[in-house]
């Protein structure tokens, strides 16, 4: 079992052991799997989607349209008066002759 | 060629100018990757996601701060981002293993043993990276920079956008902690 001093020794080595360190050297096809990486992004279609609207300018021109058109469909629904459908809905379930009707009917 | 004609060339996209690049600095990024990842593999994608990205945004290159110091900054932050997503992944696997049904353990990766490290050296730079992994970010990027690249403070604060008295607070508890770490393993061994 080592005492104190020897183990401080050991550190104090240890911390000292990358002293004279070589670089590391990278792969030498590293170029090549860069070029590859490169040509994968440009073919992908979806990439560019992604990146096309991603752009700020476009996201918000976007938005900006599909509100427009939200306020479009909001404002033309609400100016045109209510077809018969409508009106029958109306009637069937707003109008006050039903509402007394169910209370007054009798059980058959 | 002259690295600034080099980088004018790059950004209207000259092949030969971008190989040339990646020849001159590819081991000082694979180098600095590998010591902040411990990990030939991974290294390996970092350096290729690091060129790719100068490729890309090399437009946005100003010469305020020199090539190198911009490559760095590029390398520790991809190097950090896949760090820590490594280790979401590690934590998601552990709390897997804990609800799954086959309740695996996670798998502790293998000693880290640098290729650029003196044979005499070997098995004390493997404990050192072992403690160097269990660092601060901010100290670990550091103590990394300086001895494996051997950068100088002021380089280092340069690259990590802070002063030259903060890198020097971090390298002095870098290593106190390392100090601390290693004497805690040679008491258990």
């Amino acid at each position: 079992m080592k005492n104190k001093q020897q183990i401080q020794q050991e550190v104090e080595k240890t911390l000292n052991s990358l002293d004279n360190i070589q670089r590391a050297e990278a792969n030498p096809y590293l170029f090549t799997r860069i070029k590859a990486a490169l040509q994968k992004e440009e073919k992908s279609v979806w990439a560019l989607a992604i990146g096309f609207m991603g752009r700020p300018v476009v996201a918000l021109a976007t938005i900006f349209l599909i509100l427009m058109i939200n306020m479009a469909v909001f404002f033309t629904v609400k100016s045109q008066p209510a077809d018969e459908d409508q009106q029958l809905y109306a009637n069937e379930y707003f109008s006050n002759t039903t509402v007394s009707d169910y209370e007054n009917a009798t059980n058959e | 060629m002259d690295e600034l004609l080099l980088i004018e060339k790059l950004k209207q996209g000259d092949e030969a100018a971008f190989r040339q690049i990646v020849e001159s600095w590819q081991n000082m990024v694979y180098n600095t990757a590998i010591g902040i990842l411990q990990n030939a593999e991974d290294a390996e994608d970092v350096a290729q996601e690091v060129f790719v990205q100068v490729f890309e945004s090399v437009r946005s290159f100003k010469a305020e701060a020199k090539f190198s110091t911009w490559l760095y900054r590029i390398t520790v932050s991809k190097a950090l981002d896949h760090l820590r997503k490594k280790k979401r992944k590690k934590r998601f696997a552990y709390i897997q293993s804990i609800f799954g049904p086959n309740n695996e353990t996670v798998i502790d990766k293998p000693d880290f043993n640098h290729p650029g490290v003196t044979l005499d050296n070997k098995e004390r730079a493997t404990m050192l990276f072992s403690a160097i992994a269990r660092l601060p970010e901010n100290q670990k990027i550091a103590f990394t920079l300086h001895k494996l690249e051997g950068l100088s403070y002021q380089e280092i604060s340069d690259i990590m956008k802070t002063s030259v008295s903060s890198v020097e607070s971090l390298m002095h508890r870098a290593k106190n902690n390392l100090k601390r770490l290693l004497t805690g393993d040679y008491e258990r061994n």
